[in-house]
């Protein structure tokens, strides 16, 4: 542990009411670095994502990002997230914008670009994602693929520093599950920070600098994934494992 | 930092206890309200037992010497002498108030649901229907009420057998308005309601070998009146309230009497806050009937969740 | 101060004890009477100014009710509090209170000033008139928006935080647009509602499309019939176009709707 890890959650607790959702999870991150949080449903995973951009209250602990105390209460909250973006699992589209008026609208309201530039922008993200072809569509005309690569070139027309990616495929048919792990696989290769909770296995093998396993709020295991995946020192990330795999 | 989440739990317990002292204070105005009510109507049918008919159920004199002695409410021991004064009035108005909502509901529903049915599954007849409804929707109730009583002067054709149920046979007038009106409004729910039954329902109807109507009957209405009840408490409320544009056509209802007490005492803003206060009271217990009522019928597992 | 609502109901009372007299022995003449007919139609110039003043006091009371209820509507909704308790209170008295109680409240409780405009002047009755329909519209319409705001999906507000948009700007950006173009059926509802009722004006003497016809009728009794069909006609024709031209609005603003955005 370094202290200049780009990013470091440290001991992080949260309750609803009385229930505990995080009991202390630490993990780290260096610039550049992917990595992927897994676990079962309810594990926490979503919430801890969440806490990083403050979408979700933290109670205890600490996460720093670049140096800067993300929970301390001074912290303007629209400043942290216009440079941490997030990817949801049901897309969250404006479903009154079209594509291009999606992602212009954080540019124009946000950055106070103008409605040129931030329409410039707009169109030079969804050419990322592969949709310069459907600009002017709106969410509910789109695909589930297509909705979700939309909700990446959002995140991305802020140039944010950190990438969330809140299970990107979990909402999508298997059949439109790979344009979009080909377009996260894109960022990687351009080396975007990114924090992701999925249950695509083979994704993170592929991709992860590290793989963090949560189970009822707290971290079982963490490692470099084909250390975590091949032999995991932990009973039950083993049979998490093999429950996913018998899935696939 | 873990304790964070403690005050708000207190903030809210105070809350809820404030809710439930205030609950229970509407609870107790509506029984002294309809308590007041029945009492003086009954009072009334059986020809003064309690007090002389006309007179109020406790003598102003008392209220005003009472309150006179209490510090702080002294300043209104007059006004409130003077309240209690015209309480038989009030009664007497929201009698008529009461009945003509009430009775011209039930005939407007009468007349609603073959009409919403038409609509629905009719061919010539549901443009009849639909004719009906957007010409009594699309005019003031107002005008309606004219036709009625001016234009057509039905006031002096009511039936031998109707014109000694009430005082004044134009009240007769008043309740077919209301009755051709809202039975427009009803068609309009009702309407909504079948159509938001599942077509496999009819389906289903038919080839168990029911007859199209009664399948409409015994399958589509039960469920599409339940559907109902929401926008049909909407009605009774407005009926409630519109109830009083039969002061326009000399009907004695409770806006009529109110506005002939302010003309002769000249204390408007008392006489119209208060009138407003028994209108709301009314509307209140309306709509609190009304849920209840949609509680009792719901269907397990169907429709909305009712919280509470 | 006249005493316009009592002169509304006593002249209601003498008029309709002429009405029955002159009925007695014959049948009231069925949309006959040319004569009467012709009554109506060389007082259509009259009638015409009374249904401008219709439109007007909706356009202007849909208007007060708009701005008073689209921001209450969000105080129930985003709010907390007194304020929100205060909001909810005040709609549920103008929701539960017939409109002529309201209005006569307005006219002789608050007791609106003349408004002088230097051009023209406003009377109390049309300040009443519009205050009375504009405030209980506003709560009807604050319901409108409540629902229409509530509908909208809690993962919008989120996404609009999650790019960095403050609370309220996202609500503005994100949630009202969606909300606003939900709200247009029963806004149109709304519309003829208070189009309609704008005829109980009647009741504080404003010289309205129904008040015209009223005062036209005591003037030739034998027309009644034939001058309230003739404005029930005009009410039915304006209630028809307001709807289809906010139907056609509706189209235009329309966005594609799907089951997930």
């Amino acid at each position: 542990m370094s202290d200049d890890d780009f990013l470091r959650v440290a001991d992080v607790s949260k309750w609803y009411g009385d229930e505990q959702v995080l009991e202390d999870v630490s993990f780290e991150m260096d610039r550049g670095d992917v990595t992927v949080l897994i676990g079962p449903s309810g594990s926490g995973k979503s919430t801890m994502l969440r806490c990083v951009n403050r979408l979700a209250e933290a109670q205890e602990g600490s996460i720093l990002l670049d140096g800067e105390e993300v929970l301390s209460p001074d912290l303007d909250v629209d400043d942290l997230r216009r440079e941490v973006g997030m990817v949801f699992q049901g897309f969250n589209l404006f479903a009154h914008l079209s594509a291009r008026g999606n992602v212009a609208l954080g540019p124009r309201r946000v950055l106070g670009l103008s409605d040129a530039d931030a329409g410039e922008r707009a169109e030079e993200q969804l050419d990322r994602v592969g949709l310069a072809d459907q600009l002017d569509s709106y969410p509910a005309e789109l695909s589930g693929g297509q909705k979700q690569r939309v909700g990446i070139a959002r995140a991305l027309a802020m140039e944010p520093k950190l990438m969330l990616f809140d299970e990107p495929t979990s909402a999508l048919d298997p059949e439109l599950i790979g344009e979009v792990l080909e377009v996260m696989h894109g960022l990687v290769d351009e080396g975007m920070t990114m924090l992701v909770v999925t249950h695509e296995m083979s994704f993170a093998r592929e991709v992860a600098d590290e793989v963090v396993f949560l189970d009822e709020g707290r971290v079982v295991e963490r490692g470099p994934p084909d250390q975590l995946f091949e032999r995991p020192d932990e009973e039950r990330t083993g049979r998490f494992l093999e429950r996913i795999a018998s899935h696939d | 930092m873990a304790s964070a989440t403690r005050p708000t739990t207190v903030r809210e317990r105070v809350a809820e206890s404030d809710r439930s002292v205030g609950r229970l204070l509407l609870v107790a105005a509506g029984a002294l309200f309809w308590g007041w009510l029945v009492v003086s109507w009954v009072n009334r049918w059986v020809g003064g037992v309690l007090v002389p008919v006309g007179q109020p159920l406790v003598p102003p004199g008392a209220v005003e010497a009472t309150l006179a002695g209490v510090p702080g409410l002294a300043a209104y021991a007059a006004d409130a002498a003077f309240v209690v004064e015209l309480t038989p009035e009030f009664a007497r108005g929201t009698w008529l108030t009461v009945v003509i909502t009430a009775v011209s509901l039930g005939l407007g529903f009468v007349i609603a649901v073959p009409l919403a049915v038409t609509r629905v599954y009719g061919r010539v007849s549901a443009w009849v229907s639909l004719a009906y409804t957007e010409l009594l929707r699309g005019t003031p109730l107002l005008a309606q009420l004219f036709v009625l009583y001016y234009g057509l002067n039905l006031a002096s054709y009511v039936p031998g057998a109707l014109s000694g149920v009430f005082a004044r046979n134009v009240v007769w007038v008043a309740i077919l308005g209301f009755t051709l009106n809202g039975a427009a409004y009803q068609a309009e729910y009702i309407r909504g309601a079948l159509e938001s039954v599942e077509e496999g329902q009819i389906t289903a109807g038919r080839a168990i070998g029911l007859s199209k109507l009664e399948t409409i009957y015994y399958v589509v209405l039960p469920q599409g009146l339940r559907y109902a009840i929401p926008s049909w408490t909407n009605e009774f409320v407005y009926l409630i309230k519109y109830s009083s544009l039969a002061a326009f056509i000399t009907v004695p209802e409770l806006y009529y009497r109110a506005d002939q007490i302010a003309s002769e005492t000249f204390r408007y803003t008392l006489i119209f806050v208060l009138t407003g206060v028994m209108y709301l009271a009314l509307v209140l217990t309306a709509s609190k009937v009304m849920a209840r009522v949609e509680g009792a019928v719901a269907i397990p597992g169907l429709g909305a969740e009712r919280g509470e | 101060m006249s005493v316009a609502g009592t002169l509304a109901l006593a002249a209601a009372e003498s008029l309709g004890a002429v009405a029955s007299e002159s009925a007695v022995g014959a049948a009231p003449a069925f949309i006959g009477e040319a004569a009467d007919w012709e009554f109506v139609f060389r007082n259509a110039d009259y009638l015409g100014v009374g249904a401008l003043l219709t439109i007007g006091l909706t356009v202007a009371s849909i208007l007060l009710g708009f701005l008073v209820g689209f921001p209450a509507g969000a105080v129930e909704v985003y709010g907390d509090g007194s304020l929100k308790r205060a909001v909810s209170v005040a709609g549920v008295v103008l929701r539960g209170t017939p409109i002529v109680v309201i209005l006569i409240v307005m006219y002789f409780v608050v007791g609106v000033p003349q408004i002088n405009l230097g051009v023209a002047s406003v009377s109390s009755a049309v300040t009443a008139g519009i205050l009375g329909l504009g405030l209980r519209s506003a709560a009807y319409q604050s319901q409108i928006f409540r629902a229409a705001l509530s509908s909208v999906d809690a993962g919008q507000l989120e996404a609009g935080r999650s790019i960095g948009l403050s609370r309220f700007e996202a609500v503005r950006h994100v949630v009202v647009p969606q909300a606003l173009r939900r709200s247009l059926p029963g806004f149109q509802n709304e519309f003829t509602i208070v189009l309609k009722d704008t005829s109980i004006v009647f009741a504080i003497g404003l010289a309205e499309l129904l008040t015209r016809g009223y005062d036209l009728f005591s003037e030739q009794t034998t027309a009644v019939l034939e001058v309230i069909l003739f404005i029930s006609a005009i009410y039915f024709v304006l209630t028809f176009t307001t709807n289809r031209a906010l139907d056609r609005l509706g189209d235009r603003y329309a966005i594609p709707e799907g089951e997930s955005a």
